[in-house]
């Protein structure tokens, strides 16, 4: 920490200071209807004391004077030592630091790059479950030097390979007499609910939190519970009086506040609230099907040539130079990722399956991995852009481009599983504007007969390797090709001819 | 005692749950607020105008 702390003097501690003085009219440019100014985080605009911004390759976050304020209250504390928080220190002079805020910019921290930004709807339930612990213990953490976070999102937590980090630095703010834990609304909806679902429902959460970016409220979450779930632990008090409350007080957000204070809620009840739910958290379980883990625990034992073949083809790819970003889309458990980690700096393995990437992040997480970023996605239908403009939440390809992108048994998912035309395919492969290494199963290839079994006879016409060469062959230039010894699957190394 | 500031909306019925939920920690202050209830319904204590008006703000 340290930088330049007298970029500004003494935050005045007063909650609603000169507010129009700074707000920005560059808001109202017909180019931002889309997006926000440039450079400003499309993301971070909710707490209106602090915000992302980027200049050149860094990212910086603007303080309000109440956000500076918070921020030398947490310095104090000595947290921000701890690494389960992003790396920030205070700096001085850099531009674009006005605007930003509704008020005056008081102060501007320089945060720690994160590889690849993710999002809560691509974790898997583990990801979510320590981010929610994170989340927890930060809080708790913060209580005892009289502090708290001011929100529960998980928004507020990225993972650096197998690590969960918290980004928020401006959701630590001085603890206020009389106030309730204000964000444990926000977590039951974005974090305990959607843990729940997953745990005691074996449903996945995914839809749900990429369908709201508010999260499950609590009486919709009610509706999904059957008589049976009222009995389960935690679920009586967080989601059954949680709902029946809401509705009681909806229409009383005055009085409530009054008899809140008037009863004295103090940080004593906030710590108490905080463990139960922690304890409630830490014993939510969820594990993939037997399947899942029996082909997992043979993912290193593979003996056939074409698999050996495969390992070869990839690691010479991935050795030939030093990539930055290599993602591996339908990585599966992970195999291709961890070749790919030898020469690359972030690897970002994605899979519809949440399965094998579920158990993937734990032993990334186990072994302190920082390398591989597991994510759980459909690919024929990828995370688009959410929330406010349709930029809140940025769509897969908005947050970093690909240098090398392994696609292995993927297209055959994608071309007959998703029915998506194969030169659509290529098309796509070719827009994230890498460098690509492909496998094509032909249609005798025992996995292309499974997928078309049940289609009517004539379907995917397109789905033949000398087409798929001819598409791939018009948008990139071929470096090498193998046809592995099974004689049905395929792998090209091809270079963008844009590029 | 200050207002609830926060940018975020605590939920009323949320703010009750953590009252009632809050264990032997919370022993004291649901007591309270029956109490504070009672004499309310019994029209020995009357709601404080000055907090009303302090309220205020939080809508902004």
């Amino acid at each position: 920490m340290g930088g330049a702390r007298s970029l500004i003097g003494r935050a005045p501690h007063h909650r609603f200071r000169a507010r129009a003085a700074a707000f920005s009219c560059a808001m109202s440019t017909p180019e931002s209807q889309t997006s926000p100014p440039a450079g400003i985080d499309s993301g971070s605009f909710r707490d209106p004391e602090s915000r992302v911004f980027f200049a050149g390759d860094d990212v910086y976050r603007a303080l309000s004077a109440d956000g500076l304020g918070d921020f030398r209250a947490l310095e104090e504390t000595g947290l921000l030592g701890d690494g389960r928080i992003v790396r920030s220190e205070l700096v001085d002079g850099v531009p674009g630091a006005e605007g930003v805020l509704p008020t005056e910019t008081a102060g501007v921290l320089k945060h720690e790059l994160i590889p690849f930004i993710s999002y809560p709807y691509e974790w898997t339930f583990s990801m979510l479950k320590d981010a929610a612990l994170l989340q927890l213990d930060l809080l708790l953490a913060a209580l005892e030097k009289d502090m708290v976070l001011k929100d529960s999102t998980p928004y507020n937590v990225q993972f650096k390979g197998g690590r969960a980090v918290f980004i928020d630095i401006g959701a630590f703010e001085r603890l206020r007499e009389g106030e309730p834990w204000v964000g444990y609304r926000q977590f039951c909806m974005l974090y305990l609910y959607p843990l729940l679902l997953q745990s005691v429902k074996d449903v996945p959460y995914h839809p749900w939190l990429r369908g709201s970016i508010d999260g499950v409220k609590p009486a919709e979450m009610r509706g999904l519970m059957s008589f049976r779930d009222r009995f389960r632990r935690g679920m009586t008090t967080n989601v059954f009086l949680h709902a029946r409350l809401e509705q009681r007080y909806a229409d009383k957000p005055r009085e409530t506040k009054q008899e809140v204070k008037r009863a004295g809620m103090g940080k004593q009840l906030i710590v108490a609230n905080v463990r139960k739910m922690r304890k409630l958290v830490s014993r939510l379980d969820w594990d993939p099907p037997e399947g899942v883990w029996v082909a997992y625990g043979e993912r290193n034992t593979y003996t056939d040539e074409d698999a050996w073949r495969k390992d070869d083809f990839v690691r010479e790819v991935a050795t030939s130079r030093g990539w930055n970003l290599v993602w591996d889309i339908g990585c599966n458990n992970g195999r291709y990722s961890r070749i790919a980690a030898e020469g690359a700096r972030h690897v970002v393995a994605v899979d519809a399956d949440q399965g094998p990437v579920e158990l993937l992040y734990r032993e990334l997480r186990d072994s302190g991995d920082e390398t591989i970023l597991p994510l759980t996605m459909n690919l024929a239908d990828p995370s688009p852009g959410l929330g406010w403009r349709g930029v809140e939440r940025k769509a897969l390809p908005d947050r970093g481009k690909p240098d090398l992108v392994l696609a292995l048994a993927l297209v055959h998912h994608i071309a007959i599983g998703g029915n998506v035309p194969v030169a659509e395919v290529v098309d796509w492969l070719a827009g994230l504007g890498g460098a690509l290494v492909v496998e094509f199963p032909t249609r005798d290839d025992p996995m292309v007969q499974k997928l078309l079994a049940p289609k009517r006879e004539g379907l995917h016409p397109d789905y033949e390797l000398e087409f798929f060469e001819r598409c791939l062959g018009a948008a990139f230039e071929v470096k090498r090709s193998e046809r592995l010894e099974s004689g049905t699957r395929v792998l090209y190394f091809a270079i963008p001819k844009r590029a | 005692m200050t207002t609830v500031l926060a940018y975020l909306d605590p939920g009323s019925g949320s703010m009750i749950l953590q009252i009632i939920a809050g264990g032997l920690a919370a022993v004291a202050v649901t007591a309270k607020l029956y109490w504070n209830r009672l004499l309310r319904f019994l029209r020995i204590k009357k709601d404080d105008p000055q907090t009303e008006a302090a309220s205020k703000p939080d809508q902004a």
